[in-house]
C-alpha cells in the first residue's frame, strides 16, 4: 500500500500536499503570494494580477455574457482575494485552490446578479500572450493535476456537460437544450462526474494523510 | 435501504445543483432537510470540486489565452490603491487624534464624561440585552453555536397565498430559548391583528405554548424574532403561526398560517 501511494505520489506531483501537511510549507512554498498581499505588501498585489490575472480574466470572459460583466467581476474578484488573503491557510489548500473558489464564487454571484446568459458565441476582442510557460506552471498543483487527471478520463461527450456547465456557466435546461439529452439525463451525468472528481481528490489526498501519519 | 439510497441520491444532485446554479426555493427546502438528517455532508460539498474543475478547464482549454486588458489591470490597482489608504490612513490618524487628545489636560474632562455615559449605556444595555431586540442576528448566531440540543425546522406554508415564504425555526429545549426568521410574510395592521407564535409540546401541554406575538412590518429583508415561551417547554416537536387579536390568544381558534414540523408535512397546498 506504501509503494503504491509513493507511486501515485511521484506520478501526480502531489508531494506538495504531503509536504504542506507535514507543515514544510515556507521552505518549499516561498513564492505564496496571498501571505504577501496579507501582511500589506504592494507589491505583492501587482505580483498576485501578474500570476493571476490573465486566468481570471479568462474564465470570466467564458463565464460571463459580456465583457463589461467580466471587468466587473475580475475587479471584484480580486478586490475579495486582497480582503481574504489573511484567510487564507497554506496547510489547508495550495494558492490556486483557494483563488479558484473565490474566482468561482464571484463569478456565481454575478451571474446571478445579472440573470442573464450569454449565447454561443465565440470570445472576441482578445488580446493573446505568451501564455505556456504562465499555464504549465499553474498546472503543477498538486489538486490541479489531480483533477485534470480525472476530467481526462471522462467520456467526451461528459467532459463537455461539465464544461458547459462549470466553465462556461450553462444551466441544466440549457445544456440539455444545446447537446439535446433529456434534462435528467444531464443532472445524473454531472452529478456521477462531479462525484468521480471529487472523490479522486479525496482519495488521494486521505491516502497523503495515511502514509505520512499511518 | 431503497429508500435511504435514494434519498442520499437526491441529496448528492441537490448538491451538486447548488454548486452549479441557484437553486429553486423547494429544492433549497428539500436540501434544507436532507442536510439535517445527513450532517455528514456539508453545503459546499461540491464548491473546491467544481472550483478546481473550472480552472483545468481553462488550463486545458487551448483557446483561452486572452490576456488582461491593460485598462482592467488599472481599474483593480486603483480599487486596491483607494481601499489600501482607506484601511491604512483613517485609523491611524483617529488613533493619533484619540491620544493626542488623551495627553492634553483640557480635554481630560470631556473624555472623563463621554467614557462615563459609555460605560452607563453599556450598563443599560447589558442589564436589557435578553428583553431588547437588539442585536438579534448576533444573539440568534450565539444560540446557534452554544446550544448542544439545537432544532432547528424550515417554515412550510398552511395557506396557498403563503407559499412564498422562507425561513425557519431554531430552538433549544435547554436554554429555553429560540428564534424564527422569516421573509416575505404579510405586513400586519399591529392595531387589528398581530402574529402569535406556538410550541409545540405534546407530552407536557395538550395545548400549544404561546411563544410570544410580533408584528411584520416589512417585507423586503429577513425578519428575525425572539421566541417568548410562557410556559417552560420540556421537548418541542414543532412550531405554528397564526394570525390573532392584538396581544395574543391563550388557546387559538385561527387557522395555522406556517409551521415548522420536525417532518415535512404530508399534505400539499
Amino acid at each position: 500500500m506504501g509503494f503504491f501511494l509513493e507511486l501515485v505520489i511521484n506520478n501526480l506531483s502531489i508531494k506538495g500536499i504531503a509536504d504542506r501537511r507535514m507543515g514544510n510549507t515556507n521552505s518549499d512554498h516561498p513564492e505564496n503570494i496571498l501571505t504577501k498581499v496579507a501582511s500589506g505588501d504592494p507589491k505583492a498585489f501587482d505580483e498576485l494580477i501578474r500570476k493571476y490575472g490573465n486566468l481570471v480574466w479568462s474564465i470570466a470572459r467564458r463565464y460571463l455574457s459580456n465583457t463589461d460583466e467580466a471587468e466587473d467581476a475580475v475587479q471584484e474578484i480580486f478586490v475579495s482575494l486582497w480582503q481574504s488573503a489573511a484567510r487564507f491557510d497554506p496547510s489547508k489548500a495550495s494558492e490556486i485552490t483557494y483563488i479558484s473558489m473565490i474566482t468561482r464564487r464571484r463569478l456565481i454571484d454575478s451571474l446571478r446578479k445579472n440573470k442573464k446568459h450569454k449565447l454561443l458565441t465565440s470570445i472576441e476582442d482578445v488580446s493573446y500572450g505568451n501564455f505556456l510557460s504562465q499555464k504549465s506552471t499553474l498546472e503543477q498543483d498538486a489538486e490541479i493535476s489531480l483533477v485534470i487527471e480525472a476530467l481526462s478520463k471522462l467520456e467526451i461527450q461528459d467532459r463537455e456537460i461539465l464544461s458547459l456547465s462549470i466553465y462556461q456557466g450553462y444551466s441544466h435546461l440549457e445544456i440539455a437544450k444545446l447537446m439535446n439529452l433529456p434534462l435528467g439525463t444531464v443532472k445524473t451525468k454531472i452529478r456521477r462526474n462531479l462525484m468521480k472528481i471529487r472523490d479522486s481528490i479525496n482519495r488521494v489526498n486521505k491516502g497523503v494523510k495515511n502514509l505520512y501519519y499511518g | 435501504m431503497v429508500n435511504k439510497n435514494k434519498e442520499e441520491q437526491t441529496l448528492m444532485e441537490l448538491l451538486a445543483l447548488s454548486a452549479l446554479e441557484h437553486l429553486s426555493f423547494e429544492d433549497e427546502q428539500k436540501l434544507a432537510q436532507l442536510l439535517t438528517k445527513y450532517p455528514e455532508f456539508t453545503k459546499d460539498e461540491f464548491t473546491k470540486t467544481t472550483a478546481l474543475s473550472q480552472t483545468s478547464f481553462y488550463l486545458k482549454d487551448d483557446t483561452a489565452n486572452e490576456t488582461l486588458p491593460n485598462e482592467v489591470r488599472k481599474k483593480i490597482i486603483q480599487s486596491y490603491d483607494s481601499k489600501f489608504n482607506e484601511n491604512n490612513n483613517v485609523p491611524v490618524f483617529t488613533l493619533n487624534r484619540l491620544f493626542k487628545s488623551l495627553l492634553k489636560p483640557k480635554y481630560a474632562w470631556s473624555i472623563t464624561f463621554m467614557l462615563l455615559v459609555g460605560l452607563s449605556y453599556s450598563m443599560i444595555m447589558f442589564k436589557t440585552y435578553e428583553s431588547n431586540h437588539r442585536y438579534l442576528p448576533l444573539k440568534r448566531m450565539v444560540l446557534q453555536n452554544t446550544a448542544e440540543d439545537l432544532l432547528q425546522y424550515p417554515w412550510y406554508a398552511r395557506t396557498s397565498d403563503l407559499t412564498l415564504i422562507k425561513g425557519n425555526v431554531i430552538w433549544s429545549n435547554n436554554k429555553q430559548k429560540g428564534f424564527i426568521t422569516i421573509s416575505g410574510m404579510p405586513i400586519n395592521d399591529s392595531s387589528q391583528n398581530q402574529y402569535q407564535i406556538w410550541i409545540v409540546d405534546p407530552i407536557k401541554y395538550l395545548n400549544p405554548v404561546d411563544g410570544g406575538v410580533f408584528d411584520i412590518t416589512t417585507v423586503e429583508k429577513d425578519v428575525i424574532i425572539p421566541i417568548n415561551p410562557k410556559l417552560p417547554v420540556s421537548n418541542a416537536k414543532g412550531f405554528a403561526i397564526t394570525l390573532e387579536q392584538p396581544g395574543g390568544v391563550v388557546v387559538s381558534s385561527q387557522p395555522l398560517l406556517l409551521t415548522a414540523p420536525k417532518e415535512r408535512p404530508q399534505q400539499k397546498i
